[in-house]
């Protein structure tokens, strides 16, 4: 069953088009989004969540028509555009006892348990934490109102090895319950240990989407390399000569 | 929408749109263009666009599941709200001004506008210009607010003008008066300003929600 259908999504700026990106997300699996600065990745992820209003194209989530019925698709879906960026200096506990009002399903144990292993204190500021506590607290606003999908834009950016580790692993740990996500990011060697498929977009252009597996597995019998980061770098230097 | 409503005020106002709520005092105070009491409480409601815009109130609520056009809703009803206290702070105080304080001396030698109904009318059609001018400008780009907060600016102070100057042309008397026959008319000119304050709000946050959700945020 597929929980993401995205068919033809454009979006034209003076200096940039996003050119009919097409793709699909299986529930209960992990996309890796992968592309160079301004290959249109945040665009994209944009225009799914009705952020960016593309030129044409469809996104369907669930089945659904996104903006037909964006209120029901945003109580099953997690958007977290990288760290908490809103209410600095608000504490967390007044931020969340406004946002849990908004969820049917809110799980105040899941929060709690959430809260517990990323170590955020509910009586701090966003202000107070660092890039990475912050980008643990949007995850955790996702995860507390049991998203079925999770759209996270460089979600692993600003956090330490070590909490980069716990996230995949929070990641499968959701993928066996169910939960599909898509995530976009510039570390390739995430997307390895834990994706089971992966979006390559570069110049606005999707070149690649299916199997992360069966495309290494091309990709190394063509030559181009065995790794992620070593396929794009080919693709990429191409480009430039 | 009513959990939008009470995020506005709990998470995106400014306290100074509550403390800019006293402004509407101003009604009390002889030899004053009190309709400045007016622009002050919208003063006050744009320092809550301001607190909004820097806590990037607008990326947090898109985020929550409501349409991205309920933010545009949320925040009209927001304004009303504040401008609906203010106006009932305006409308209590005219009625303590044209009553137990009508004999003081202060106000009867007053040169400048009374409170009155048509008062309350030009309070409201300030209102009405805050809607239509600030906060459908605002909603032109979700983000530019000096703009539209000098357009507003400029045509309270015209209307402020106009609203002290109407009631020295002759035959336009009654509009400053605070009894006799003639007031029953300026509840007329009330009703009138409350139609237009209605109709022009309404047009405008549905003017902006059109403009908001074609807003790449």
């Amino acid at each position: 069953m597929q929980v993401l259908e995205v068919s033809n999504l454009t979006k034209r700026y003076p200096a940039f088009l996003l050119d009919s990106v097409s793709f699909s997300l299986e529930k209960g699996h992990i996309m890796g989004f992968i592309g160079r600065n301004g290959a249109g990745k945040t665009t994209t992820l944009k225009s799914i969540f009705n952020l960016v209003h593309p030129d044409s194209g469809e996104v369907r989530c669930f089945g659904l028509e996104m903006r037909e019925n964006e209120r029901e698709v945003k109580q099953r879906v997690g958007f977290a555009g990288g760290a908490v960026d809103y209410y600095k200096h608000k504490k967390i506990r007044d931020i969340i006892d406004v946002t849990r009002s908004f969820y049917a399903n809110w799980d105040e144990s899941e929060y709690r348990h959430y809260l517990s292993l990323f170590s955020l204190d509910e009586s701090k500021t966003p202000l107070q934490l660092s890039e990475g506590m912050r980008v643990k607290l949007s995850l955790t606003l996702s995860l507390s109102h049991h998203a079925e999908l999770l759209i996270l834009d460089e979600p692993t950016s600003g956090l330490d090895p070590v909490s980069r580790a716990e996230l995949l692993d929070v990641f499968l740990y959701l993928k066996n319950r169910g939960v599909s996500i898509l995530f976009s990011t510039h570390i390739t060697t995430d997307l390895e240990k834990c994706a089971d498929d992966i979006a390559y977009i570069a110049k606005g252009r999707l070149i690649h989407t299916g199997s992360l597996r069966a495309f290494l597995e091309e990709s190394a019998a063509n030559g181009i390399g065995a790794s992620l980061e070593d396929i794009m770098v080919y693709h990429e230097k191409e480009r430039l000569l | 929408m009513r959990r939008l409503w009470i995020k506005e005020f709990r998470l995106a106002a400014s306290p100074l749109s509550y403390l800019f709520l006293i402004a509407a005092c101003m009604t009390l105070l002889p030899g004053y263009p009190i309709l400045m009491g007016a622009f002050f409480i919208c003063l006050g409601l744009f320092q809550s666009f301001q607190n909004a815009r820097e806590a990037n109130d607008t990326l947090y609520t898109v985020l929550l599941p409501v349409r991205k056009t309920d933010f545009v809703r949320a925040k009209y009803a927001f304004v009303c709200t504040i401008q609906g206290i203010g106006f009932l702070l305006c409308a209590a105080l005219t009625a303590v001004r044209m009553t137990v304080l009508s004999g003081g001396t202060a106000y009867v030698e007053n040169a400048l506008m009374n409170p009155s109904p048509v008062y309350l009318a030009a309070v409201l059609l300030i209102f009405a210009a805050f809607n239509v001018l600030f906060v459908g400008g605002f909603f032109r780009t979700a983000y530019k607010m000096g703009a539209p907060f000098l357009m507003f600016g400029i045509a309270a102070l015209l209307l402020i003008t106009i609203a002290e100057a109407l009631h020295h042309f002759p035959g336009l008397g009654f509009l400053n008066t605070t009894q006799g026959e003639r007031l029953g008319l300026q509840f007329y000119i009330l009703l009138a300003a409350a139609a237009v304050y209605g109709i022009l709000t309404l047009l405008s946050c549905h003017s902006s929600r059109k403009r908001f959700e074609r807003i790449d945020l």
